[in-house]
């Protein structure tokens, strides 16, 4: 780096330009304002606080109530007290397959999978509880796949649905 | 570092304004951009009460305020704009010079990469070491150094005369 020594002298006599009196007055103008954005500086403190994209949210929300809905009306059919047998005779017809209660019953959770297939890392925030901690948010959109199955049947059910998650790592300074 | 609101930020803004802006150049197409992001971002670092001295967080806070503004859509869709344009046209200069040694000096920084101009002002005009620079680009202490090399390698070339 010795080369350079000469160099660096020269930049440092470059003196960046001088901040005009209008961003003074800007800030301070915006020091005593009412802190009126103090939520939203409570969660991500020196960073603009972006509006969160609900939209995920919601769409995650939404599938989510749906799959549970329909993992419920299921489980309703599925777990409901079976029917009182009749002693089988030999004449008896084969039942059709979409009455037979013991078709459904026994399930038994056979996989849980997670897929992630977008990450976004963005950049550092702050600790929402220490201001002074800073840390990094990413951002990961996965797909959550739960699966039951019937071992006596061979029957199962599959239950897909998005997900976001959000985990921010602890970055630290010297 | 406890402080109160009626602390004097002036002095420490007068000081760390100038390589403020220059940092906040970076992500913007103006003077006006570059000041719109050091408002913002030196109002939340000075409400938040951080440590002056911290100045990988004041200059980590200033790139996440400007890297936020480029995410929004209204910003984006001025900085797409502003792409097709002759960068050097709309730029008012960044250095006050006093001679042409240094206006020469001045122009070459000017020329430089952003990723590696970036590296030069956290180092020369911030006092910035490495680690500090590596935690405010989110780059690796090495890179942040060979960037610095390969910036200062360009501008002692681009200072040769001509043969």
């Amino acid at each position: 780096m010795n080369d350079f020594s000469e160099l660096e002298s020269e930049l440092k006599r470059l003196r960046p330009t001088e901040v005009g009196d209008a961003l003074f007055q800007r800030i301070e103008r915006a020091l005593l304002r009412p802190n009126e954005t103090a939520t939203a500086e409570t969660a991500t403190a020196g960073i603009i606080p972006r509006q969160p994209s609900r939209t995920g949210t919601w769409w995650s929300l939404g599938l989510g109530l749906t799959a549970a809905t329909v993992l419920i009306l299921l489980g309703l059919g599925f777990f409901a007290p079976p029917q009182t047998k009749t002693t089988p005779t030999v004449a008896q017809e084969t039942p059709a397959a979409s009455t037979s209660p013991s078709l459904t019953s026994g399930l038994q959770p056979s996989a849980l999978t997670q897929t992630v297939y977008r990450q976004r890392d963005e950049g550092l925030v702050f600790s929402p509880n220490q201001s002074e901690r800073l840390l990094r948010r990413v951002r990961y959109d996965t797909r959550e796949t739960m699966q039951w199955r019937n071992p006596q049947t061979g029957a199962s059910l599959r239950v897909s649905y998005p997900a976001e998650q959000v985990v921010l790592t602890p970055v630290s300074f010297q | 570092m406890e402080r109160t609101l009626d602390e004097n930020w002036k002095t420490c803004f007068a000081q760390l304004g100038p390589a403020l802006l220059l940092f906040a150049r970076r992500w913007a197409n103006c003077r006006a951009d570059a000041e719109d992001i050091v408002q913002e971002a030196f109002v939340r670092f000075w409400r938040r009460q951080h440590s002056i001295e911290n100045r990988a967080l004041l200059y980590a806070t200033v790139r996440s305020t400007a890297l936020d503004r480029l995410r929004s859509d209204q910003r984006r869709a001025r900085r797409e704009a502003a792409v097709a344009l002759d960068r050097d046209e709309h730029s008012e200069p960044c250095f006050s010079t006093a001679d042409e040694g240094q206006q020469l000096l001045a122009a070459a920084v000017e020329r430089l990469p952003d990723e590696q101009r970036e590296v030069v002002i956290l180092k020369v005009w911030n006092e910035l070491t490495f680690a500090e620079i590596a935690t405010v680009l989110e780059i690796s202490q090495n890179t942040a150094a060979s960037r610095y090399r390969y910036a200062l390698g360009a501008l002692k070339k681009s200072l040769q005369p001509h043969e």
